[in-house]
């Protein structure tokens, strides 16, 4: 039987034969997933109350990259000092942003909002030419998470195991503020009637602008976890703002659990994908992202759209 | 009236003149100036209008100025092939030239093809172009998986090492030179094992499930040609497992002894790393280079260079030897010329082959250490391998 297996897989046939390397596979997942979580919930988040696809998303992603190699690298603080810097860079960025330019387009149509998010992308791709330059730089592990950490059965890299723990607190802290504070509450109902609130003396645009800052401080934090294993260069949003759509849509736009279990999804899909059958690498991920589409179009743990907009 | 008439004339001798100045040489350019390929096509540049500033300074080519047309190649093959295609038909270019990565390399070749116009690649590796897709518009300048791949097994066999992990890009460049590397192997080491193929995808930025696999394969060498941020992320998720202190040797044709690797990774840049260079800043094997060298520092502005102006210089100074040597811009001239004709390089003397128009381009290579005086790796010893496939 296990020979058969081997035919087919060697993968398949080495997860099933050594636990320690599918308890590998499981942390790599899950440490994978939650750096995902933490951007792409900022996106759900933005998308939730706004009502806008946010593509520069994965520009600001970019952003939180290079401003940690500057803080961390460059003026020798703490990394991180300079992963918070990264979030609130994109604080005040993402307040500038949504001031100016968002707050233009909220009651346009879908594709004007698409157009100038993408326009946005464009011109910060540019701006991280100008400050950065083109070269691809490289981000050290903090001191205490260089190593790797024994887990009794196995060691793992320490940092990736920190970003096993952030990721859960993150959910949870995002999940407090939503449901346990008054701004939550505001939030909330900002999203079902702007309208009723506007009236009842509450400053919806502040309410917009605050969600548009924490989701895009979200996606500066997340590029600064990522920037010791994934190296701040032009054009690393690419490939990021891909996973983060079908991490949300998976999961349900707007819905903070859906993004939770969506980026676990994709980390299992993607790690055991890639071991089981390497030549689809990618394609477990939009397999994924079909069959839900399929099934429940509006994501594991959205809810179906009542009558149009 | 006298003096009218006189400037009437100049006027007309003038305009002649022109008419003979619009004898320009056009070369069309492709690296990519932005996006991610910006790091490289910058540097290309670099050495590409060096080489064009030289032979103007000097004169032009018979008297004909050289005249740059550039177009961004964007790492994209459509956009690559659509670029060269307008600057053939609409700018009215010469020659083609440059090319970065094996697969905007193909689609450029084969614009040359169907337009008939000759391209130079300066830098994409994949054996195709020289072999299963030459056709005689195509030379190349830079190395190729063959080369990289005989000197990758010849370096397994100098370590001794047994048993081979092989973890390449999922595109041409990386196939073929797995390729390239299996084949070199059955002629010098074969007893040496591959025991893994790993195929992460272009772009590819999350490498923890390769390197699990690799850990667990039990290999003494793992080969690569993970190039440019691939590597670094690589290296940086692979480092905490442990990796590049479990093996002999991590060999790569991926040019990852580059100092625009190696300066930027600093004290991360992992250990038992044997890989390839067309150019070291700290290393020069002639007094010529030397003064290519300065003035390469000079126009970059730092004196810690890429490696990536060499390969575009040399791709204009064949050019321009082939326009003077068949006395016009003809294709057909320029093919004759080109087919064995030897030049003189910054790195040395350069031959192309007249059987598959592929010159014979050696890089440097040898083991990434830490030395006094420098705070990041480099190349020590370095040692030139010459492009002679045994």
């Amino acid at each position: 039987m296990l020979d058969l297996i081997r035919e087919f897989s060697p993968g398949l046939a080495i997860l099933l034969t050594n636990p320690q390397f599918a308890f590998i596979q499981l942390l790599n997942s899950i440490s994978q997933g939650m750096n995902l979580f933490i951007i792409a919930a900022g996106l759900s988040l933005i998308f939730g109350v706004l009502k806008v696809i946010n593509f520069a998303h994965g520009v600001f992603y970019m952003f939180g990259a290079y401003v940690v190699h500057t803080v961390f690298m460059d003026w020798g603080a703490p990394f991180w000092v300079g992963a918070i810097a990264s979030a609130l860079a994109l604080g005040v960025i993402a307040a500038i942003i949504e001031r100016t330019l968002f707050r233009q387009i909220y009651e346009a149509e879908h594709l004007m909002q698409l157009l100038l998010t993408f326009a946005i992308v464009l011109i910060m791709g540019d701006l991280a030419k100008v400050i950065w330059g083109t070269e691809q730089y490289s981000v050290s592990y903090p001191a205490s998470l260089k190593g790797a950490t024994d887990l009794g059965i196995t060691s793992y890299p320490s940092y990736r195991l920190m970003l096993c723990v952030i990721g859960p607190l993150i959910l949870i802290a995002l999940y407090w503020f939503a449901e346990r504070t008054r701004w939550g509450r505001m939030t909330k109902a900002a999203t079902q009637d702007r309208e009723m609130l506007a009236a009842l003396g509450i400053n919806v645009p502040l309410i917009y602008t605050s969600v548009f800052i924490l989701g895009s401080a979200l996606a500066g934090f997340g590029g600064a976890l990522a920037a010791p294993f994934s190296s701040p260069v032009p054009g690393m949003d690419a490939t990021l703002i891909v996973e983060c759509f079908v991490i949300v849509i998976v999961g349900g736009l707007g819905s903070l659990w859906g993004t939770f279990v969506g980026a676990l999804l994709y980390g299992l899909v993607f790690n055991f994908g890639s071991v089981i059958y390497p030549n689809g690498q990618d394609v477990f991920a939009y397999l994924l992202l079909l069959v839900v589409l399929l099934i429940r179009p509006w994501g594991l743990y959205g809810k179906p759209e009542a009558g149009g907009h | 009236m006298k003096r009218i008439l006189a400037g009437a004339v100049a006027l007309a001798a003038m305009g002649a003149g022109s008419a003979a100045l619009a004898q320009d040489i056009k070369i069309g350019v492709l690296y990519p100036t932005s996006g991610g390929g910006a790091i490289y096509g910058g540097p290309a540049m670099v050495g590409h209008n060096l080489a064009v500033d030289e032979i103007n300074a000097a004169g032009g080519i018979n008297g004909r100025m050289l005249v740059t047309v550039a177009r961004d190649s964007k790492l994209n093959p459509a956009a690559a092939a659509s670029a060269a295609k307008e600057m053939v038909t609409k700018d009215g270019v010469d020659v083609l030239m440059g090319g970065l990565s094996s697969a905007v390399g193909l689609a450029i070749s084969e614009v040359a093809k169907q337009e008939g116009v000759v391209y130079l690649a300066t830098i994409p590796k994949t054996i195709q172009m020289t072999t299963s897709k030459l056709h005689p518009h195509v030379f190349r300048t830079s190395s190729n998986t063959d080369f990289e791949g005989d000197a990758m097994a010849q370096l397994i066999k100098k370590i001794g090492g047994k048993k081979v992990c092989d973890i390449q890009l999922d595109y041409a460049y990386g196939h073929d030179l797995s390729d390239g590397l299996k084949a070199a192997l059955k002629r010098h080491a074969p007893d040496v094992e591959i025991v893994l193929n790993l195929r992460p995808k272009l772009r590819a930025t999350d490498y923890n499930v390769f390197i699990t696999q690799i850990m667990g394969a039990g290999c003494d060498v793992v080969t690569s040609g993970l190039w440019g941020s691939h590597f670094v992320d690589f290296a940086q998720q692979a480092s905490p497992f442990g990796l590049f202190n479990n093996i002999k040797a991590y060999i790569s044709g991926g040019e990852v002894a580059s100092h625009e690797i190696a300066g930027k990774m600093g004290e991360d840049y992992p250990p038992n790393v044997i890989s390839n260079t067309y150019e070291l800043w700290y290393h020069a094997v002639s007094p010529n280079h030397k003064v290519f060298q300065e003035k390469i520092a000079e126009k970059s502005g730092t004196k810690e260079t890429a490696m990536w102006p060499v390969l575009s210089y040399t791709g204009v100074r064949f050019y321009a030897e082939a326009v003077m040597k068949s006395g016009g811009t003809k294709s057909e001239g320029i093919i004759k010329a080109l087919e064995g004709m030897t030049i003189d390089t910054p790195v040395g003397p350069r031959t192309i082959n007249a059987a598959d128009h592929q010159a014979n381009t050696g890089q440097f290579w040898g083991p990434m250490v830490n030395k006094d005086g420098f705070s990041y790796k480099v190349m020590d010893p370095v040692t030139f391998i010459p492009a002679v496939i045994k």
